[in-house]
């Protein structure tokens, strides 16, 4: 796998250099030297930092309250309650690609119909908030890092497994025989 | 009708020997446990039992195969073709639905063959549907429209537009609940499947072939069902909708909130969808313990009950005995000096819709006042055990178990109407399991054959002592379970009755935790009630010499005026104006389930909670919080200022009132039955009966439904459709 990669990084940078010499019309080619940048102006320290941006950046203790800088009103964050629970299918639809996921929402604020042009309007700027998680943990690790107030409401939606059977229609004996088409 | 002659033939006692043979190899089979096989979806290795589809294995793994008639839980039809694939070395493609999987087979679920089959079966259903999506009310939550997207075709062949153009139906009229276009129709053939299914009315089938084909009821009938509203979640196209919803929103624009229906016992799972703070629609949300995906009509449709009737602002009947309008100020410092007058002279009764925040904060309230009197409008026999010990008035074998159940006894009760949902679970027993059901009260018709006893209460006194036939069948039974409808505990014999379930549910041969005595109740409040300490029944009212009632919600005139003293101050604390107001001092607006986060405690013992969809309208208020605002004025400040505060409390009271979503068991069975043992109550002769008979008196059953406009048509529709020749 490693050689592969290997491989891969070594044929980007090969084409590269073929292009330029591609476009280029004159018969002398002149090559320019490599400054670079990064190299020239930062000073070590710098560089040692950039390099760390490239790769993913861990951050230690993630459960640490970050309300007090994100903005968001104390109001906001001291008598919300956050709502994490599991939606549910569509009773209306059969498609399943927008379910299996947590998420998370505030209680519901008044809204009235503004005078202006029967629009609705809201006072919540949480109202709209819906985020979406992969799991339930990771639900609550947000909430916790922001300091909301949450509970977890659980869905019933494991459904014990049953073959489906065609040939039940017309068994003869059974009750599940269909009279009507 | 081919079932009823066959076995009519096979009990004429020329049985021969092949098809008892073959049942028998069957039943040996089943108990072995078959080995699983292996089959390949998209080359993904999957090990299933066989016997399973495509489909399903398909699901198994996460690939979602495109259908249209297929449904998961009705039968498989197999119709549609929508969900072709290909199999490796399968010359044709097959219906995923119906096909089981054979060891070995590689299925592609998209493979080149596959998407052109689903891309030829677009095609053919386009060529037929309307292109009226944009007026269309399953515009944006239809399957048609999502596969036609994802699988159709980019373009159309469709050129016949100018010579014989597309199809057209007539469109039926089947009653005031679902509106049918169908010309939209594309003949999945769910409606007719759930109507013969699940809700036992075989009212709709096709007629017709081909390019003829038409689904309806042959003759025009209203579609005589209290699940008749699922039919529009089922539909995958806009051939059936909802009449009252019909051009009011669209999918996109409205907000949806998970919430709790109250207007049975059941507890069904909701979504509210609402739009400029209206409540547009209610659609079922999926709970595989207690609603499977369903959702009866009255719960569905009364919605715009909420609209109507009720209370916007604080009330206060003046000198000409007039309600008249005054501010919260003023309505609850003269509330409060009645009170404060009447000492502990104070008794209070909760109706059908109180939610548990509200009932903790009256009884709170009132002890603190130096008062006990606390009631529910509804009555529930005290002798014995009463209501101390759970296990005696909850439905304690849950509602998903009932489709496990091999026998049920009725005892005064109609489940088709007090809780549709749990009749739906017994009927899919009834179909699937082979239940055999039987009834002790009114004949009633719960659309499944069953085996009426007879309506006299002594029969359970012959069943308990084993004198009756019935006996031997419930000796052998594995599973059974005897259903209490809760108005025959009404009876003044009620304990009785209790005591003799009670002693018959105690011989049943079951396993421990199989619970056979189970008791359903009518009203959403009725359990969380009991389990915060309110006395079942009215009568401490009527006995005591009360200065002022308070009434929480409660509307179905348990305690009229006539009962009470010349001087007793009523005050009415609700969200209708319903025969509760009507006789009240003092009225006091609070919020409907849809306007509160509130708790309520289902049949089975399930707390769930409400979400607020809309806000209350006018100055009508949170249940709680009037009262905690009344109770300062009162001086007797209750000690809690916001939800979560109030849902300690509640944890206090009672800790399974805040554990969401789950029933804990009840137990003491036995204990029970050995203090109902003491109760000294004889049964009597007088019949059991229910109130709600027929579908005409299901829909206007509390104060919600009986504001309801779609509610009263559905009445009348009901009781014209007893007047047709097409019964």
């Amino acid at each position: 796998m490693s050689s592969s990669l290997l491989m891969l990084r070594n044929v980007t940078k090969m084409p590269l250099k073929w292009a330029a010499a591609s476009l280029s019309t004159s018969s002398a080619r002149y090559v320019e030297p490599e400054i670079k940048n990064d190299v020239a102006l930062l000073n070590p320290e710098e560089i040692e930092h950039k390099k760390k941006l490239q790769n993913y950046i861990t951050i230690e203790g993630t459960t640490t309250d970050i309300s007090i800088i994100t903005g968001v009103p104390e109001e906001h964050v001291k008598e919300r309650r956050v709502r994490i629970y599991e939606p549910p299918k569509n009773c209306m639809q059969s498609g399943t690609n927008n379910i299996g996921h947590w998420e998370m929402d505030f209680d519901n604020r008044e809204r009235w119909e503004n005078p202006l042009m029967g629009w609705t309007s809201t006072g919540d700027p949480l109202s709209n908030l819906k985020v979406q998680f992969t799991s339930k943990e990771e639900a609550i690790e947000f909430c916790e890092k922001n300091g909301w107030k949450y509970y977890i409401q659980e869905s019933k939606l494991e459904k014990k497994f049953k073959p489906k059977s065609y040939g039940i229609n017309f068994s003869w004996n059974k009750r599940t025989r269909t009279s009507t088409k | 009708m081919f079932r009823l002659t066959i076995t009519r033939a096979l009990n004429g006692a020329k049985v021969t020997p092949k098809p008892l043979f073959i049942a028998a190899r069957l039943q040996s089979g089943e108990a072995k446990k078959p080995e699983k096989i292996e089959v390949f979806i998209d080359d993904q290795p999957v090990l299933v039992e066989p016997g399973t589809t495509v489909l399903q294995a398909a699901a198994l793994i996460g690939v979602e195969i495109p259908r249209f008639c297929y449904h998961e839980r009705l039968a498989v039809a197999g119709n549609c073709r929508m969900c072709l694939v290909e199999v490796e070395k399968s010359p044709k493609p097959v219906a995923a639905c119906a096909m089981p999987v054979m060891k070995g087979w590689r299925i592609k679920t998209n493979s080149e063959m596959t998407r052109k089959a689903r891309e030829g079966i677009m095609e053919f259903l386009l060529v037929n549907h309307p292109l009226d999506c944009p007026i269309c009310d399953q515009g944006g939550e239809c399957d048609l429209q999502d596969q036609s997207m994802a699988f159709g075709s980019d373009r159309s062949r469709f050129t016949d537009i100018d010579f014989s153009g597309k199809r057209a139906v007539e469109d039926k009229d089947i009653g005031p609940l679902v509106k049918t276009i169908m010309t939209r129709c594309i003949h999945c053939t769910r409606c007719i499947r759930f109507a013969s299914e699940i809700a036992g009315v075989d009212d709709l089938g096709t007629t017709g072939r081909g390019n003829d084909m038409q689904v309806g009821t042959y003759v025009e009938k209203l579609f005589m069902s209290e699940l008749s509203g699922n039919v529009i979640d089922l539909c995958p196209v806009g051939a059936l909708t909802s009449k009252p919803y019909s051009f009011t929103a669209r999918p996109w624009e409205i907000r949806k909130i998970d919430s709790i229906d109250v207007l049975d016992a059941v507890g069904s799972n909701i979504v509210v969808s609402t739009r400029t703070g209206e409540v547009m629609r209610i659609v079922p949300r999926v709970n595989e313990e207690i609603n499977e995906e369903w959702l009866a009509d009255k719960s569905r449709f009364s919605y715009d009950g909420l609209k109507r009737q009720r209370l916007v602002t604080p009330m206060i009947r003046d000198n000409t005995g007039a309600l008249k309008p005054v501010d919260w100020e003023i309505a609850l410092l003269t509330v409060a000096k009645v009170i404060k007058n009447a000492g502990s002279n104070i008794g209070a009764i909760a109706g059908g819709f109180a939610d548990a925040e509200a009932l903790v904060a009256v009884k709170d309230l009132l002890n603190r006042l130096g008062s006990e009197a606390l009631c529910t409008e509804h009555t529930f026999p005290l002798d014995g055990s009463g209501t101390d010990l759970r296990s005696s008035y909850l439905l304690n074998n849950k509602i998903a178990n009932a489709e496990e159940a091999d026998l049920v006894l009725l005892v005064g009760t109609n489940p088709r109407f007090e809780a549709p949902l749990l009749n739906a679970r017994f009927r899919k027993a009834w179909v699937h399991n082979e239940l055999e059901v039987a009834s002790i009260g009114p004949k009633v018709d719960l659309r499944y054959s069953y085996e009426h006893l007879g309506d006299n209460p002594n029969l359970l006194q012959q069943i308990a002592s084993g004198q009756h036939e019935f006996s031997k069948k419930l000796k052998a039974a594995k599973k059974p379970l005897i259903i209490v409808g809760s108005e025959s505990l009404e009876r003044p014999d009620g304990s009785a009755i209790l005591s003799a379930a009670q002693s018959i549910a105690a011989q049943a041969s079951c396993s421990k935790d199989w619970k056979v005595l189970n008791v359903l109740h009518k009203v959403a409040s009725q359990v969380a009630a009991l389990d915060i300490g309110y006395a079942p029944g009215v009568d401490k009212i009527r006995e005591g010499n009360f200065k002022v009632l308070f009434l929480l919600g409660a509307d179905e005139n348990a305690v009229e005026k006539s009962d009470l003293p010349a001087d007793c101050f009523i005050i009415y604390q609700g969200h209708h104006g319903d025969r509760g107001a009507a006789m009240a001092d003092a009225v006091l607006p609070g919020a409907a389930y849809t306007e509160k986060q509130a708790t309520y405690v289902n049949t089975e013992g399930r707390a769930q909670e409400t979400l607020a969809a809309v806000t209350p309208p006018g100055r009508a208020r949170e249940d709680w919080k009037i009262i905690r605002a009344l109770s300062e004025i009162l001086g007797v400040k209750l000690p809690y200022d916001n939800l979560n505060d109030i849902r300690d409390r509640l944890d206090e009271v009672a800790p399974h009132l805040t554990r969401y979503g789950s029933a804990e068991d009840a137990n003491f069975v036995s204990q029970a039955q050995e203090l109902a043992k003491k109760a000294k109550v004889q049964l009597d002769n007088t019949p059991l009966d229910v109130k709600i008979k027929e579908l005409q008196d299901y829909f206007m059953t509390d104060s919600i439904s009986r504001a309801s406009p779609t509610m009263a048509k559905c009445v009348q529709a009901a009781l014209k459709h007893q007047q047709s020749k097409y019964q």
